[in-house]
């Protein structure tokens, strides 16, 4: 099927030409070739209708469907008046891609075009059909017709509404980004329910097993206003989660099983995810931490060269971190450590390190490979469980 | 565009923008090269752009919420999906070739998932941001759940390259430690633009990243909104990734900005923007999943001095090679990374049982195996292994093109595929991840381990999915809508696409025959 909209150049010239027919002369030229703009076309807009052009009048253009269920359809009629005097020329044009426009089919009185004809003083009606998908939220439909009348070249319908999920977490995961080998978190999300009664918990359990005896667990009612102000629920509780430490080096890999009655069955399962990450690491634009290694590039040994990037410290023992340089590989490696900071409230320092190749260096070659091993950088850090830290550095000095 | 030069201010930078000068090309409604019939094909189906713009002074563009769709899905044919970085690059392009001066600002969320496949997007991301020369970047509530050492290293300044990243209340490793500037004022067009990105009250109580320091947005607005209004810019842009009534309220204090980008809005952008009560801000949606980019074009007609184009990412664009390249890189790490390296571990399927493979389905069930294999299933993992780049070894999309993996989760069960090179039997789209895992049932029908027939029974019970009952067929139903969701198959029905693959014992029975 090929719909073709109207050429917006031919139908402001068409428009020019007959407003200075009815003898608005320059004003109507202006208005010919302003652009044309959604919204801007008022029923008043259409209130002088003259000459043998079709008008197209649309009482409304837009729907607000309110809340809708997952899975439930809505469907809303739009309603196209002719109020010229020539048939008003309709052609389906663009859809958002999950909304359907009926009324244009053969059967429903559209020709094989998806086309129809309105006579002057008659009207039509377009469909819009939604099917609430999807996990929930807002959502915006819309379709476009396009019209033969010059002054409303384009007609664009919106629906818009929200879809009711049967639950929602909020966040959708719990996130524990970085935990520090040896400490615990906490972590908290809240669900909503969207039945006829508020949520009754019937199982609330972490799903690996192997690691539970590390996860707590709790469940409270929501206050009514944080449920009131989310839009739909009848129901939701705050689920907290608390880590012991004891978890090893790499990703947090749990999920939470809950089992509700609102009164029907909802089973569900809100992932857990986070990093348990060494106490000591480091974070800056040259760091690279898929290779674990200090990427300072081909450095000119004339002009030398000047890497600023941090040293994080975490966990139970951070405030006992007090970094020194221990051992630097080449020699032309300079490192200065600035003054601690404490970051956010959970115990978190930062230390600026700032690295230098000095100018007037020798050439090296530490690219970390066959051809020439990794430079290094070693700190001493008061860190009873980490007292070394060692940075490989991949850097080429030359001339 | 082309940064000339950069000046540091307190806590911000101006940036001159100079205005590219090229041949005029024709108005921008189209990537280079794209062939008419597909820039008529969507024009129809997602409508024109810019069809009666007068040449602008300058265009600002406005995307976000990318929710990690560095590319459209598109199992049903990416062509039909909208999104993506490389059609946004051409569609900048395609901007700066008709002669328009652009500044393009992102709002945040450059992924929405967790883990090391995330981290490694969020670089290749904000490496694709600054190849398109982005002015200003937010940080959404997802990027700020990543490691904060991966989100330092992504956002850092390159070299001379200023990070487009900003914000004015939020601060890795601290708000003192400025590893974003918290504005930027942009020259561009003859122009001067302020820049700037808050994080919403509500993000922010989410963070849990221990990293991230954040200041409540308005007061940390105070102090950013005064630098600006010394900065004489002619227009300012909030990016405000919060809910749209925060948005609207610091629209309403500070009302020096008269664009203010949104999140929290439906699915699609509207196509006109609404202006907030005072008169003077526009709050841009922007939709999700980067389907959409919102161009504001600034002119000097004082009768209409800005308009605004929703513009729908699809195909009319075409590709940019220097995001395919992008893209190339970003595979080839995952590959390399690999799914130990990319921290997947196997998950214990909920029967605790393991699979066979789709093969040993056929020693009985040869008429459904038959269906099966001259389905597209069959051919699941090929799709990937055909496509440039190659993306067999992305476990988001891997997971429904192989047997054993949990498909909205994007990991594998114990036992699952593993790769072509372990695991071949458990390649496509097979059997038992509709059926359940069916080694024990094939082992005890094989003979290869004995059973009381009430075990085997139970067995062969397990796996039977019968459309028969509701609730049989409400689990068939929710099976596909793991690979066919609204991103992957918008069109799914189940009752029009079960015909294509229906497998059931009577029909192929009666086919034999």
């Amino acid at each position: 099927m090929t719909v073709r909209g109207p050429n917006a150049w031919l139908v402001a010239a068409f428009s020019a030409v007959v407003g200075a027919a009815i003898g608005g002369g320059q004003a109507a030229l202006e208005a010919a070739f302003r652009p044309w703009r959604i919204g801007d076309f008022g029923p008043a807009s259409f209130a002088a209708t003259s000459t043998d052009a079709p008008v197209a009048e649309v009482p409304e253009t837009r729907h607000e469907f309110g809340t809708i269920g997952s899975g439930a359809e809505r469907d809303h009629e739009f309603v196209i008046r002719n109020a010229g005097r020539v048939p008003l020329v309709l052609t389906r044009g663009a859809t958002s891609c999950s909304c359907t426009v009926s009324d244009f089919e053969s059967s429903e009185g559209g020709d094989e075009l998806a086309r129809k004809e309105v006579p002057p003083g008659g009207s039509t009606r377009v469909r819009l059909k939604w099917r609430g998908k999807g996990a929930g939220g807002p959502f915006r439909q819309q379709a476009t017709v396009f019209t033969n009348d010059p002054r409303r070249p384009e007609i664009v319908f919106v629906i818009e509404g929200a879809v009711v999920p049967t639950w929602k977490a909020v966040p959708d995961a719990i996130s524990l980004p970085t935990i520090a080998t040896g400490a615990g978190a906490e972590a908290s999300v809240k669900l909503y329910t969207y039945g006829s009664q508020p949520p009754e918990v019937e199982e609330l359990t972490v799903a690996d097993t192997q690691t539970s005896q590390l996860f707590t667990l709790a469940s409270d009612p929501l206050p009514d206003a944080e449920v009131t102000a989310e839009t739909g629920a009848t129901g939701g509780l705050g689920i907290r989660v608390r880590l012991a430490p004891g978890l090893p080096i790499g990703p947090v890999r749990q999920s939470i099983k809950v089992r509700l009655r609102v009164p029907e069955e909802i089973s569900l399962e809100i992932p857990v995810q986070g990093t348990v990450s060494g106490a000591l690491a480091l974070a800056g634009g040259a760091w690279d931490s898929s290779r674990q290694a200090l990427l300072l590039g081909t450095v000119s040994g004339r002009v030398g060269s000047r890497t600023e990037v941090f040293l994080t410290a975490k966990g139970p023992h951070a405030s006992s971190v007090r970094p020194i340089v221990r051992e630097v590989v080449p020699d032309s490696l300079a490192v200065e450590i600035g003054e601690g900071r404490s970051v956010g409230d959970k115990g978190m320092i930062r230390f600026p390190l700032s690295i230098s190749i000095r100018p007037g260096s020798p050439p090296a070659n530490h690219r970390c490979s066959d051809q020439g091993p990794a430079g290094r950088i070693v700190l001493e850090t008061g860190h009873p469980e980490t007292p070394d830290f060692s940075i490989p550095v991949c850097v080429v000095i030359g001339p | 565009m082309k940064t000339v030069c950069v000046v540091t201010a307190w806590l911000g930078a101006v940036i001159v923008l100079a205005p590219v000068h090229l041949a005029r090309a024709a108005r921008p409604d189209r990537g280079a090269d794209v062939a008419a019939a597909t820039v008529e094909t969507f024009t129809q189906r997602n409508g024109g752009v810019f069809a009666e713009w007068p040449d602008p002074r300058a265009v600002i563009v406005i995307t976000g919420e990318l929710d990690g769709y560095i590319e459209p899905c598109g199992c049903t044919g990416k062509e039909n999906q909208k999104g993506g970085l490389s059609r946004r690059q051409n569609f900048l392009r395609a901007l700066t070739s008709a002669g328009w001066p652009v500044v393009a600002v992102d709002l945040g969320d450059q992924v929405r998932r967790f883990g090391r496949q995330s981290e490694v997007k969020f670089q290749s991301i904000a490496d694709g941001l600054r190849t398109m020369g982005y002015s200003g970047v937010g940080l959404g509530p997802n990027d700020l759940r990543l490691p904060a050492e991966e989100l330092v290293a992504a956002v850092a300044p390159v070299g001379d390259q200023p990070t487009p990243f900003l914000s004015a209340n939020v601060g890795l490793l601290g708000l003192d430690a400025n590893i974003t500037p918290r504005f930027r004022v942009v020259d561009v067009g003859g122009l001067r633009i302020g820049i700037t990105a808050v994080l919403g009250s509500r993000q922010a109580a989410e963070i849990t990243n221990d990293a991230v320091e954040v200041q409540p947005a308005a007061a940390a607005l105070e102090s950013v909104a005064a630098e600006l209004r010394k900065a004489s810019c002619s227009h300012q842009i909030l990016l405000s990734w919060a809910d749209p009534e925060e948005s609207k309220t610091l629209a309403a204090k500070f009302p020096q900005f008269d664009i203010v980008a949104t999140a929290g809005g439906a699915d699609e952008p509207p196509a006109a923007l609404p202006v907030l009560a005072n008169g003077r801000a526009r709050i841009v949606e922007l939709g999700h999943k980067g389907m959409f980019a919102v161009a504001i074009g600034l002119f000097a007609d004082p009768q209409a001095p800005i308009r605004s184009q929703r513009v729908p990412l699809d195909a009319r664009w075409g590709e940019s090679p220097d995001m395919i390249r992008l893209l190339a890189t970003y595979q080839r790490q995952l590959e390399s990374l690999g799914l130990a390296g990319l921290g997947i571990v196997p998950i214990r399927h909920p029967s605790g049982r393991r699979f066979a493979g789709s093969a040993a389905c056929a020693d009985c069930h040869q008429g459904a195996y038959d269906v099966w294999a001259a389905s597209g299933h069959a051919k699941a993992l090929t799709t990937l292994e055909e496509q440039a780049p190659r993306r067999d070894g992305d476990p988001e999309c891997l997971s429904c093109h192989v047997v054993g993996w949990a498909p909205q989760r994007y990991e594998p069960f114990e036992g699952g595929f593993a790769s072509m090179a372990t695991t071949p039997h458990l390649a496509h789209q097979g059997c038992e991840n509709c059926h359940g895992p069916a080694a024990a049932h094939a082992a005890v029908e094989r003979g290869d381990v004995r059973a009381s027939t009430t075990e085997r029974d139970r067995l062969r019970q397990e796996l039977v999915l019968s459309l028969d009952t509701p609730e049989g067929k409400q689990k068939a139903v929710s099976n596909c809508l793991e690979c066919h969701d609204l991103d992957n198959s918008p069109k799914f029905d189940f009752d029009e696409y079960w015909p294509q693959v229906e497998h059931s014992e009577t029909k192929t029975a009666a086919a034999a025959r």
